[in-house]
């Protein structure tokens, strides 16, 4: 493609900045208590799952909570996924397996070594979502391997119409929280002491609530960060430092940040063509040219559902210091996207489009995680004809990179990018 | 006068199609793609000029469709092969509200709207199952010139029934129907037909509304329009110049940009 024109012409575009460089510092803090601890130097390393994770009770024991999803991801964005992935399937996985499992359990196989941390074995592993039934098996798969205790929460789906959880469902697992706390006592060799965790529940609540304040501000015009692209940078803390200080501090500077860009009226991007949504997880390894495939058309991510896995803040989700463990029941069983049932996230996109002002929904399916992309296709057609947002439905990997190709993404998005143009210029736009 | 030109790289052949102010096709070529994709972009072009008895300069824009489409460096623009398939039928037949395009390796459906806009489109994954290559790939199996299969396949009276619709697949498939003392017409009719059924698949996701037109490489096989027919239910447009419709969507791109500058 030496001769190709424009295809090779970066757009101009002002992702991150400085919140990037904070989330760096912090990040790299982070990987490197993993780093120690896996080297024998660190707390007791807690293994759990992003959907509504109940971070606050491992960070009231001193335990290091390790996400494996974080840790497939940031290989993925490094480019250094297909490596782990191969291995694991030397071993036996399919290729049609979830490609994060085999990432994960390809790192397994090299040591730990990932390319930004040495990740530590695990001290326990938590099932604290079981709405995939493939991770519950990653779990087993992690137990096997490492011969950790396993502790599996069984957090039933929201499967009322209003989707308000049952009462029943509620008490169910802040049962099993309870049972939870004297396993943390047994690893981390420390009481269970109440005002520490309250104390962690206080830096959660006002981290929740920061980072609904900055969620919102997308609806500025022009959006002041892309709540894709950006929010992603976001998402490591959110989960890895939930409860802490350094993470409500970080919370802080980035309202700051954000507000400042707003205030002086400037985007992501020169100039702010288009407004979209984004449903689905994004292609890790082919990150950036992704973005620049949108940046390129002025395009613009104002909402995302993806951001909403960890935690559904920005719909008036706190954490309730006076009541903990009912609480953190409630993030777990409502306040995250991946246990809410179709309609709700139905709702939840068409809630984005109307009030954040989309001019187009974006729906990325990934191959390797089927349970979050089966009914995409129907969502396709409930936006596209009932709804009557223009709709896309694009198809890679969120760590995979053999199920990315880029001249095909790139017409596809070129493509509806067209219309969309066309639709802004002769006036029938949204 | 002056004139504009539409360069179409697909995936095999790549074709350019000049107008002039009002419209008219002047000139359409079609050539391999071939590895030099350049070459190919840059020889179609020449070609058409040729044909046309013009030269570079009575050119004033060209855009550049198709995958190869940043290939075409000498070209004003690029527009995406949906967006000028839409363009390049609407001008052949105002009435067509459901394109179908069969190329190489990929197949699409586009609903657009009276004046060639895009209302919808959807195209298949990363498979070429339901694509040229398909039909290419059988072809091949059964000894057989491309432009043969069709006229073959309209000859089934027991098309067989494939057990995939894997590009790389049916070469075994189509084997053991042959073991099994199938003739090549029926096992044709089976291609077809499972071409047709995938294709009808992807295009209902935008909804098939009449007129429906069938472009792209693949228009030029009888049999794969008379398979569609036959599973869609209705009649299908077929342009005289439905290989030709990208580039010629292009072609009135550029006209419009051209005009828009004077």
């Amino acid at each position: 493609m030496a001769n190709s024109v424009k295809e090779s012409q970066e757009p101009k575009s002002y992702y991150q900045g400085g919140l990037h460089l904070l989330q760096k510092e912090l990040m790299t803090e982070y990987f490197d208590q993993m780093t120690r601890a896996a080297e024998g130097a660190g707390p007791p390393a807690v293994y759990l799952l992003i959907s509504g994770n109940p971070v606050e009770l491992i960070r009231a024991f001193d335990l290091l909570p390790v996400f494996p999803e974080i840790n497939a991801l940031q290989i993925a964005v490094k480019h250094q996924s297909l490596p782990f992935i191969q291995k694991a399937e030397e071993v036996g996985y399919s290729t049609d397996n979830c490609a994060y499992v085999k990432a994960d359990v390809g790192l397994w196989y090299q040591g730990g070594q990932a390319p930004m941390a040495k990740v530590p074995k695990p001290d326990l592993l938590l099932t604290n979502y079981v709405g995939c039934n493939v991770y519950l098996h990653w779990w087993e798969h992690l137990r096997d391997l490492s011969h950790a205790p396993i502790f599996d929460i069984d957090i039933p789906f929201i499967r009322t119409a209003d989707g308000e959880p049952r009462e029943e469902d509620i008490t169910y697992v802040v049962r099993q929280l309870e049972e939870l706390i004297p396993v943390f006592e047994n690893i981390s060799g420390k009481k269970f002491d109440p005002d520490k965790l309250a104390q962690v529940m206080e830096y959660s609540k006002e981290t929740g609530e920061l980072w609904a304040q900055i969620k919102r501000m997308t609806v500025n015009r022009p959006s002041p960060f892309d709540a894709y692209f950006d929010a992603v940078t976001m998402m490591g803390p959110l989960y890895t430092l939930r409860g802490t200080i350094e993470g409500r501090d970080f919370f802080r500077e980035v309202l700051k940040m954000v507000e400042e860009t707003r205030r002086q009226g400037q985007g992501p991007l020169p100039e702010e063509k288009f407004r979209l949504v984004v449903e689905g997880p994004p292609p890790w390894p082919n990150l950036r040219i992704f973005r620049d495939m949108f940046a390129r058309w002025g395009a613009v991510f104002v909402a995302s559902s993806y951001s909403t896995v960890g935690g559904l803040w920005e719909f008036g989700f706190s954490h309730d210091p006076s009541d903990p463990l009912r609480s953190v029941a409630m993030h777990m069983l409502k306040w995250n996207l991946t246990n809410r049932n179709f309609l709700q996230r139905y709702q939840q996109l068409k809630s984005y489009v109307d009030e954040w002002g989309a001019d187009g929904l974006v729906i990325h399916s990934v191959k390797s995680c089927r349970l979050f992309s089966a009914g995409q296709g129907d969502m396709r057609e409930y936006f596209a004809r009932q709804v009557g947002v223009p709709t896309l439905l694009v198809e890679s990997d969120l760590e995979d990179p053999r199920y990315f190709s880029k001249a095909q993404m790139r017409t596809r998005i070129d493509a509806f990018m067209e219309s969309l143009e066309h639709h802004k210029l002769v006036g029938s736009g949204r | 006068m002056r004139f504009m030109a539409g360069v179409d790289v697909g995936s095999t052949q790549t074709k350019a199609v000049l107008v002039d102010e009002e419209a008219n096709i002047i000139s359409s070529t079609l050539v391999d793609t071939g590895s030099n994709v350049v070459r190919a972009a840059e020889q179609a072009f020449a070609e058409a000029m040729v044909r046309a008895g013009l030269e570079r300069n009575d050119i004033d824009y060209i855009i550049g469709t198709g995958y190869g489409r940043f290939n075409v460096t000498f070209g004003n623009d690029q527009i995406t092969e949906i967006s000028c398939h839409a363009k390049g039928i609407t001008h052949m037949n105002p009435n067509v509200r459901t394109v179908i395009d069969i190329g190489g390796q990929d197949a699409k459906a586009i609903h657009v709207d009276a004046t060639g806009d895009v209302k919808d489109f959807v195209m298949n994954d990363k498979c070429a199952a339901g694509t040229g290559r398909f039909l290419g790939n059988s072809a091949e199996v059964l000894n057989l010139e491309l432009d043969e299969i069709g006229p073959k396949s309209l000859e089934a009276t027991n098309p067989v029934r494939l057990s995939t619709v894997c590009t790389v697949f049916v070469e075994s498939d189509i084997m053991s129907h042959l073991a099994l003392g199938r003739s090549v017409e029926n096992i044709l009719g089976g291609v077809h037909r499972a071409v047709a059924a995938r294709v009808v698949a992807l295009a209902r996701r935008v909804g098939i509304e009449e007129i429906v037109a069938l472009t792209g490489g693949v228009a030029r096989n009888v049999g794969m329009v008379h398979a569609l027919e036959e599973h869609l239910g209705v009649k299908i447009f077929v342009a005289p110049n439905a290989h030709f419709i990208g580039a010629l969507g292009a072609a009135l791109f550029a006209r419009e940009r051209a005009l828009a500058l004077k």
